[in-house]
């Protein structure tokens, strides 16, 4: 008898531990489910020069480019209480214009529970506008039309791009990596990089932030970089050819590539640091642009 | 009717009584459709939008004079005209005689394109009216930078301060120096900047 | 838009509501719903004909600018972009509904009827006032997408180019619709007596030929 009980409290005993266990993985996959989100994810035939535009608060967007005629999104948002608006023009056959737009159903979420995180798959020749005040945004692989690319605090990196490319981040940081086409870069305190650049104009400018430039000049491309407190780096080969504008005002000016020194009419600032010249033929033009912070052009 | 139809189509009708009465038969159409007088949905409409929006939490509570004060949006009018006179008084620096030589530039002057609407425009002004512009947008900006996210207000904060420090040495560059026009250039360039960053600021927490 | 659009008129006192019910201001929001719910349930139910979808429609479209109006920058007037946001709410709805009414650029012409010439035929012409009840009827009696083009046009107020924007069609194919439009509302209601006064009889030049 004695035997029996006991055998039946350890028959009890394993089928609650059974159901606590299944209680315990259940509960888990729930945090694990609400960890990771709401998830979805839709494909649209598009035109071959559709236009797409992201509006996001916080989260990360990443677009690539592929060689279909669709675009294929795929969006998780943190919370219940915020949802991604897609606007598809026109609503049937393939897509002109794609719209996102990640809003609150609930004006008190705030924080991380704002968060959407995208990824896009893009066509060539695609128009793409995004913002994205406090998250990060990744661009790769883009043949484009056009790109735009706004946000507050987050960094922005751009790499294989083909197109005319604006980018702003006023506290982030921009990378730019192997682009051609034009580049405009701005900040206020973040760092600039541009890697590789086979653009035919290219704008950078930050206030205390730094500059670095790594690359050769295109034949016949204008660069311009300004910084005002942060210091610019150019890392060139030895066979750019370009004609040099480099001016600061309280800053240094440090340059380890031969170059003929030009004699402009104009009067230059007398208390400035400057250098006209040109380096082997002159074919790019280059000017940088600095208040505090010091222009150095060294040879990769 | 515009361009060739304008002419034509009366022209016709003048002549063409069967045309005349088709177009004196839609014009009388047209007036009747835009006299068409409003529809009054059902009570029910209202009442469930209502039911919906309050199931979803979405509405507020008004709990303090403050609250009410802020909501009253008072400081938000002053920004878009702020900003235009701010560019505007920019744009009259910028195309202002100067005494000292010519300073030639290679590029743009601008540090942040005016991706806004406003561009400017010549007109008179002084530095003075740019500052005062300027702190205008501030104190709207102080005055609500309490409602925007801890990591949000830290940029625009890292950012305002990075700009005030080169307004302030660009100051004393002309100062001591005049005629520095890259001096000048970096203040001007310093203030537009303040200016974006600031409405960016104002317009991320309006538009919330 | 066009002087003929009845928009709602801007106060101080509408920017105000604006303000708050972007706050979450549920008496604010209230208040610009009885601002405006005549203008956009009117809008939609012309553009569908139907009071039950009408009304379905006018509700999501105050319930989407309760999601969106913290993205209203002030632009463009508010009741503009309410109006917009209504006419975006109903063309969506009609394009689920697979109503033909969208791709106004595949214009069949082969079913285009020349206008018929009813010589001496003066006392069926509409010529004078047109019964507003017989006109609501008949615009309703519209297909989908001629009724779209003439109550965005004659009735709202938008521009060629903007129904064109909003439609991804061509001016062109609006201003041929809208004509379309109008000409089958003129012989609706010629059919139907929609008009309350026959004017002075028009002398025909023509000798009057079989129908």
């Amino acid at each position: 008898m004695a035997d029996c009980r006991e055998q039946e409290t350890k028959k009890r005993g394993i089928v609650l531990y059974g159901q606590g266990l299944v209680l315990y993985v259940l509960v888990l996959s729930g945090t694990l489910l609400a960890a990771e989100g709401n998830r979805s994810e839709r494909i649209f035939e598009a035109i071959p020069n559709p236009r797409i535009t992201v509006t996001n608060m916080t989260g990360q967007i990443l677009v690539r480019g592929w060689d279909k005629a669709q675009v294929h999104v795929a969006y998780s948002v943190m919370s219940p209480h915020v949802e991604v608006d897609t606007e598809v023009v026109p609503p049937n056959g393939p897509a002109d214009k794609i719209h996102f737009a990640t809003h609150l159903l609930d004006p008190l979420v705030s924080g991380k529970d704002q968060t959407a995180d995208y990824s896009l798959d893009v066509p060539t020749g695609t128009c793409l506008e995004i913002r994205n005040p406090q998250g990060s945004v990744r661009i790769e692989k883009f043949q484009g039309d056009d790109a735009s690319v706004e946000s507050v605090g987050g960094a922005i990196l751009v790499s294989d791009f083909t197109g005319h490319l604006f980018v702003r981040s006023i506290g982030g940081n921009i990378d730019v990596v192997r682009a051609s086409g034009r580049v405009e870069a701005y900040s206020i305190t973040g760092n600039l990089h541009f890697v590789s650049p086979t653009t035919s104009k290219l704008r950078g400018s930050t206030t205390s932030g730094r500059i670095l430039f790594e690359g050769d000049f295109q034949d016949g491309g204008d660069y311009s970089l300004q910084d005002y407190s942060g210091d610019i780096e150019i890392l060139c080969p030895s066979s750019a050819s370009f004609e040099l504008f480099a001016k600061t005002v309280r800053g240094k000016l440090q340059n380890e590539m031969p170059m003929t020194i030009r004699h402009r009419a104009a009067t230059p600032i007398s208390s400035a640091n400057s250098l006209f010249g040109t380096h082997l033929t002159g074919k790019a033009t280059v000017d940088l642009k600095s208040f505090s912070g010091t222009i150095r052009i060294r040879q990769r | 009717m515009e361009g060739e139809e304008g002419t034509f189509v009366p022209a016709h009708a003048a002549e063409c009584a069967f045309c005349r009465a088709i177009v004196a038969d839609l014009e009388a159409l047209r007036a009747a459709a835009v006299e068409l007088p409003l529809e009054e949905p059902s009570p029910a409409v209202w009442s469930q939008i209502r039911a919906q929006l309050v199931a979803a939490g979405a509405f507020t509570e008004k709990t303090s004079l403050w609250d009410w004060f802020r909501q009253l949006d008072l400081l938000r009018r002053p920004v878009p005209v702020a900003t235009f006179a701010c560019m505007v008084i920019l744009g009259s620096l910028l195309t202002a005689p100067r005494n000292y030589p010519e300073q030639e530039t290679t590029s743009a002057v601008t540090a942040l394109p005016a991706r806004t609407a406003v561009q400017s425009m010549a007109f008179v002004g002084d530095s003075a009216a740019l500052e005062q512009v300027v702190r205008q947008l501030e104190e709207a900006f102080r005055a609500r930078e309490g409602s925007l996210a801890p990591d949000l207000k830290a940029t625009y904060e890292n950012s305002l301060v990075s700009l005030d420090a080169s307004i302030r040495e660009c100051s004393d560059s002309l100062r001591r120096e005049p005629g520095n026009s890259l001096a000048h250039e970096y203040l001007l360039g310093a203030y537009s900047q303040k200016v974006e960053v600031l409405s960016s600021a104002l317009e991320f927490d309006a538009g919330r | 838009m066009s002087q003929q659009k009845r928009a709602a008129p801007k106060t101080a006192s509408e920017t105000q509501l604006v303000a708050r019910a972007q706050h979450g201001d549920e008496e604010a929001f209230a208040a610009l719903f009885e601002m405006h719910k005549r203008r956009v349930y009117s809008l939609c139910l012309r553009m569908t004909g139907n009071t039950a979808e009408a009304e379905d429609l006018a509700q999501e479209a105050f319930l989407q600018l309760f999601r969106k109006i913290s993205t209203f920058r002030g632009e463009s007037a508010f009741s503009t972009w309410l109006h917009r946001l209504a006419v975006n709410v109903v063309l969506m709805h009609l394009r689920k509904k697979g109503l033909q009414q969208i791709s106004l650029d595949e214009v069949d012409s082969s079913q285009d009827e020349p206008v018929k010439r009813d010589y001496g035929d003066y006392d069926r012409r509409l010529m004078g006032s047109v019964d507003r009840i017989s006109l609501s009827q008949a615009i309703a009696e519209l297909p989908p997408g001629y009724r779209t083009v003439f109550v965005l046009h004659d009735i709202e107020g938008y521009e060629h180019n903007e129904i064109a924007e909003i439609m991804s069609c061509s001016v062109g194919n609006s201003k041929s619709q809208l004509h379309k439009a109008r000409m089958k509302l003129r012989d609706w209601l010629r059919q139907n007596e929609g008009l309350m006064t026959a004017a002075e009889p028009v002398i025909s030049d023509q000798a009057p030929s079989e129908r």
